[in-house]
This record gives structure tokens, C-alpha cells and sequence, in this order.
């Protein structure tokens, strides 16, 4: 009789580390969000109102709904722009494919900082955008482009698209080219076969590049900080804003909370739904 | 002299003797201050000839803002991993001593305590730290573009000075700088508020809006669009302004006809610092006459204590003598720190 033990030393050391330093932090901070704060000093009164203070005033409700909109536009577009990239790469007969591939992921060389302020030159408005579509007689006086929501959804598509690319790569990589040729033997055109066999086989690949680019967007802070600035706000540069400048960290707990919270609802039905699909 | 005798003669002198570091002593200390342009100037005018007098080294942590340090303090229950908090500000400091993540300094620790302005004292708690450089929010301008401005209206409602070509050329900052706090209050005076009565800040920000091209947090990050001519008209901090003025920006800066509102940086050692007698020795040669007048004239600020002298020309755009002390105001930082964040939650509905 073979005995099923559980190797629980193996898996000792990272839950010890998890333990250490994601749940007691998550914990203290879901404690903090919970403390009354009087005068930027944390008190020991417990209290309902950080609370009740982000969700009562529009601004910060703003944030939450610019936040996953953000997330989710920026999800939508890395899968829109990235696919027939990623389809590309995996396709392609030519002997540049590997520096193809290379080139497509090279922004990764570069900061996110960097790449945000290359298109802080572009949109601002003294920038390039309005420079050109002012010489092509398009608009007839400067527009703010940024700072705005749609800035930052640009930016962060852009910094994200690669994370993308790799997802769906791999996705397509995986499908056996037998199952194309059958179907096209069988008399399916190409657009046919695309949309009845790659596409469907290749959308775990697409729902995970979408949760990758919505996960990182919904807790970026450098490009929304800098497209965005003070004045459009999303959690994440909220929660820096209270932590850090107004030194007012139950409400920053709080927002933090929410973030985490919500994200994690929101992938985890992701997951269900992704999970649900895969058994149909 | 019996043994013990010696003991207790050697011990009261311990006691009593000032923290002072010998030559010979191969020290480390962490000071932390900021990056730009002020890293340079502060390790060549206050930190290098330190190290070379002292016979110690110190690590320069050129990172983060006033309240970024201020909370790394925090998170650190006192013991950020630098022995000098070397650029905080009023309200930091205020709310350090509040909760006890700040040493209190006495003319011990720190001898040249006793020559700063007696106003100090009544900016931050007395012995709460060491200002060691005072500065003002001047208004600036581009003086290739527009004309100089007069009073702060003039940058709060700028269409009324300067007509619809100011539109985008005007710069805004984010209440977590106390720059934008100082030319809120300004905002508030004109319409006769002030820190108790913010009202009038509010429409004046309001009808500024239209005209704003720039919206920034940081005091550094305004830097780029002076150089690149997008802003015309802005409030800055003295010091910053008269370096970059004197590097080839064509700007001035002037004080309006209705004054300025001064900032003291201060130095502070927090409690959990590991090197607490160096800290207090470096506090003390911040304060140094002849260091505090050499920092203002490589940063284009004021020394904090009153018997520094000053080229005459230099010194008419400082606060260098009782009669421009008294003119200067000081708001109250205690209250500046309980009502930032409702300023910040008012600005950012306003602006957003």
C-alpha cells in the first residue's frame, strides 16, 4: 500500500515567508483601516468612518470607477492590439522571427517611468499631438490630452502590451497545427478555421493576458501618477497620496483595503468564470 | 586622587561635557536630505568640509520629500535607517515631537541653538529640531513673456492681468506641497480669510482653473516646464528660484505688495537613530555662522540665525533683519497640519 504523505516540511519555509510578510502585513493594515485617525495621528478608537468617508465622497468614488475602468479598458486593448502581434510572431515563417519576437518585447528594456514620459512629450499640451494636429488644420487651439483618464489608459497599454503578447503566445504556441489543417481539409476557409479553432482554443491564453494587464493597471502608480496627475486620481495614487503627503494612514489603509479587496473578488470570479468555461 | 574619586571625576565629566567629536574618530553618520540640485550643494558646502573637520563619514540618503521621510519615520517607529532627518518640514516636525518619533535638542546637544531667531520657537516647538535655512514663497515669472506681476491676484486671477494669452501657461500644485498650502492661504487673504477662513481660496481656485496648463505635487517637477517655457507665472520657493534664476532662467521673483509667507527647513535626529552624538555635532555645524552663510549664498536663501552678514545686494532679497523677520508671516503649522487633508479632498474636487 502506497501512503500519500504530505511533504508539509517543503512547503514550511514559503508559508512561514507568506505568513511573515503578506498575511501579518495585510492583516495590520486591514486593522489600521479600522482605527480612528485625529489630527494625521492614528488613535486607538475603532471606527467605521474611514470608511464611510471614501465612499461618501464623489472624488474618491470617482477614483474607485476610474480605477477598474482603467483596468479594464487597458485589458481590452493589450488583448485587441496584442493578439494579431502574438499571432504574427507565432505564424511567421521568417528568419527574423526571433528578433521580431525580440523587438516586439524590447519596451520591457526600458523603465515604465521612461516610457510614461515619452508619452508625456507626446500628449501634453504644448506636445507633439497637438502640434501636429494643429499644422494639419485638425483642431484650431491646444488640447489638454493629459492630464486625463484616456492618457492613462494609453500609457499603461502601451507599458503592458508586451505582458500581453508573451500570454497569448504561449497560448498559441500550444495548439496542435493538425487540428488547422484538418479543419481546412474538411472544406473550412481560413477565416473559418481562425474563428472555430484557434480563436476558442487560444482564449485561456486571452483571459490570461487580460487578467495579467487588468492586475497591473488597477495597482500601477508611476504612469497614472504622471499622465494623471494630482488632479485625476486613481487608488493607487490615492492611497500614496494619504500614506505618504498627508500622512493620514487610516484612511490610506482603507483605500488600500478596497483595492485589495475588490481586485481579489474580481480575479477570483475571473478565475470561476475562466474555470467554468474550460469544463463546457 | 583615590580611585573612585577618578571614577566620579571622570563621570560627571562625561556628563557634563558637550557632545563633541574628536579628530581622530572614524565615524559613520546617514543624513538624509534630497536629490536636484540641492544633493550637490549641500554635500559641497555643509557635508564634505564636515567630514574633513570631524574626521567621519557621512552617508548622504539624498531621497524623498519632507513627509515621505516623515513617514518613513513612522513606519520605523523612529529608526528610518538615517541619523539626521535633514529637510523636514514645520508641520512634520510638529506632528515628530507629538509622537515622540523626534529628539528633543536643549544648547547641550546642540550650542548654536542659542543664536537663531527667537521666532523659530514659535514655528516649530522650541528644541524640536534645527532650522537651519529659511526661504519664502516668492511669486515668479517669465519675464520674456509676460509682464511682472504686482500682487498675488495677479496670479490668482491672471486673465485680469494678462488676458486670455496666459491660458495654459499658469502652473497649479497639489495641496501636499506646502507651496500650494502658502499660495492657498495667500488666495484666502485676498478675499480677507486667511488659515481659519479658506473660503475665498476656493472661488479664486475655481475661477484660476480655466487658465491652469500644469498641475504638479512637487516643487522639482514644476523645474522642466519653467525651462521649457510652458509656465509663465508661478509661486516657488525662494531658494530653488534664485538658483535656477542665476543659471540663465528667464524668470525673476519678486515678493508682492501684500508679502510672503516663510518656510524653515529643519534638521531633527530621530529617536531611534543609531549615531545620536554625531547627529547633534552635524546639527550644531549646520547651524555654524560661517556654514549657514555660506549655504545662503550657494542656495539663494536666508541663515536662520540673525548675526550673519550678508553682501547688501544679496540681503535685500532675504530675511536677514528684524524688520523683514516681522513682515514675514508664519501660519500656524499645527493647524496647517489638522486641515491639509480637508484642503487636499477640497482642491482635488475642484481641480479634478
Amino acid at each position: 500500500m502506497v501512503v500519500n504523505r504530505t511533504p508539509w516540511w517543503l512547503v514550511a519555509a514559503p508559508m512561514a515567508l507568506l505568513l511573515v510578510f503578506f498575511v501579518l502585513p495585510n492583516a495590520l493594515l486591514l486593522s489600521t483601516s479600522f482605527l480612528k485617525s485625529e489630527a494625521q495621528q492614528l488613535t486607538s478608537e475603532l471606527t467605521l468612518e474611514n470608511y464611510g468617508f471614501l465612499f461618501g465622497k464623489s472624488i474618491y468614488q470617482w477614483a474607485f470607477v476610474r480605477t477598474f475602468l482603467v483596468g479594464a479598458c487597458v485589458g481590452l486593448l493589450t488583448v485587441l492590439l496584442g493578439y494579431p502581434l502574438a499571432y504574427f510572431l507565432v505564424r511567421t515563417k521568417s528568419r527574423w522571427k526571433g528578433l521580431l519576437i525580440a523587438l516586439s518585447l524590447a519596451p520591457l528594456l526600458a523603465s515604465v517611468v521612461v516610457r510614461t514620459y515619452g508619452w508625456y512629450i507626446i500628449l501634453n499640451r504644448f506636445g507633439v499631438a497637438n502640434d501636429l494636429f494643429l499644422n494639419l488644420g485638425l483642431i484650431s487651439e491646444r488640447i489638454a490630452f493629459m492630464p486625463s483618464t484616456g492618457a492613462i489608459i494609453i500609457g499603461l497599454a502601451h507599458a503592458l502590451l508586451p505582458y500581453t503578447v508573451l500570454t497569448i503566445m504561449g497560448s498559441l504556441n500550444g495548439i496542435n497545427p493538425n487540428l488547422e489543417q484538418a479543419a481546412m481539409s474538411l472544406g473550412a476557409s481560413r477565416t473559418r478555421t481562425f474563428l472555430h479553432v484557434v480563436l476558442p482554443l487560444s482564449l485561456p491564453g486571452v483571459a490570461g493576458g487580460f487578467i495579467l494587464a487588468f492586475s497591473i493597471a488597477i495597482s500601477a502608480y508611476a504612469t497614472p501618477a504622471i499622465l494623471g496627475g494630482p488632479a485625476t486620481q486613481v487608488m493607487a495614487t490615492a492611497i500614496y497620496g494619504f500614506m505618504t503627503q498627508l500622512l493620514d494612514w487610516s484612511i490610506g489603509a482603507a483605500l488600500a483595503v478596497i483595492l485589495i479587496l475588490s481586485s481579489f473578488l474580481l480575479l477570483y470570479a475571473a478565475a470561476r468564470l475562466g474555470a467554468r468555461q474550460a469544463a463546457l | 586622587m583615590k580611585r573612585r574619586e577618578l571614577l566620579k571625576r571622570g563621570a560627571a565629566l562625561a556628563v557634563a561635557a558637550p557632545y563633541v567629536i574628536t579628530a581622530r574618530s572614524q565615524e559613520t553618520l546617514i543624513v538624509n536630505t534630497q536629490g536636484g540640485e540641492y544633493q550637490e550643494l549641500v554635500e559641497r558646502v555643509v557635508i564634505r568640509p564636515f567630514e574633513k573637520k570631524f574626521g567621519v563619514k557621512v552617508i548622504h540618503d539624498a531621497t524623498g520629500t519632507a513627509s515621505q521621510d516623515y513617514a518613513k519615520i513612522r513606519a520605523a517607529r523612529g529608526a528610518p535607517g538615517f541619523d539626521v532627518a535633514g529637510l523636514l518640514t514645520p508641520p512634520e516636525v510638529i506632528l515628530g515631537m507629538k509622537e515622540g518619533f523626534l529628539e528633543k535638542l536643549t544648547e547641550r546637544e546642540v550650542p548654536n541653538l542659542k543664536y537663531l531667531w527667537d521666532k523659530s520657537w514659535s514655528v516649530i516647538p522650541p528644541g524640536s529640531g534645527a532650522p537651519h535655512t529659511l526661504q519664502y514663497a516668492a511669486l515668479v515669472y517669465n519675464k520674456e513673456k509676460v509682464e511682472r506681476p504686482r500682487s498675488w491676484a495677479d496670479y490668482w486671477e491672471p486673465q485680469k492681468r494678462y488676458g486670455d494669452k496666459i491660458k495654459g501657461h499658469v502652473i497649479n500644485y497639489n495641496p501636499a506641497n506646502l507651496l500650494s498650502v502658502y499660495a492657498l492661504i495667500h488666495a484666502a487673504q485676498l478675499g480677507g480669510g486667511g488659515v481659519d477662513n479658506m473660503e475665498p481660496a476656493w472661488s479664486r481656485l475655481k475661477a484660476q482653473k480655466p487658465y491652469v496648463g500644469v498641475v504638479v505635487t512637487g516643487s522639482a517637477e514644476a523645474v522642466p516646464h519653467f525651462e521649457n517655457g510652458q509656465v509663465w507665472i508661478s509661486p516657488y520657493w525662494s531658494g530653488r528660484s534664485g538658483y535656477y534664476i542665476d543659471r540663465g532662467l528667464p524668470f525673476e521673483m519678486l515678493i508682492p505688495q501684500e508679502g510672503v509667507i516663510g518656510l524653515f527647513d529643519v534638521a531633527c535626529v530621530p529617536v531611534g537613530g543609531k549615531n545620536k552624538k554625531l547627529a547633534y555635532e552635524f546639527l550644531n555645524w549646520r547651524l555654524d555662522r560661517d556654514i549657514q552663510r555660506q549655504w545662503a549664498l550657494a542656495y539663494f536663501t536666508s541663515p536662520t540665525r540673525g548675526d550673519v552678514e550678508l553682501p547688501a545686494r544679496f540681503a535685500a532679497t532675504q530675511i536677514v533683519t528684524r524688520e523683514q523677520m516681522a513682515r514675514t508671516q508664519f501660519p500656524d503649522s499645527d493647524v496647517i497640519g489638522a486641515r491639509r487633508k480637508d484642503w487636499t479632498l477640497k482642491w482635488q474636487e475642484i481641480m479634478a
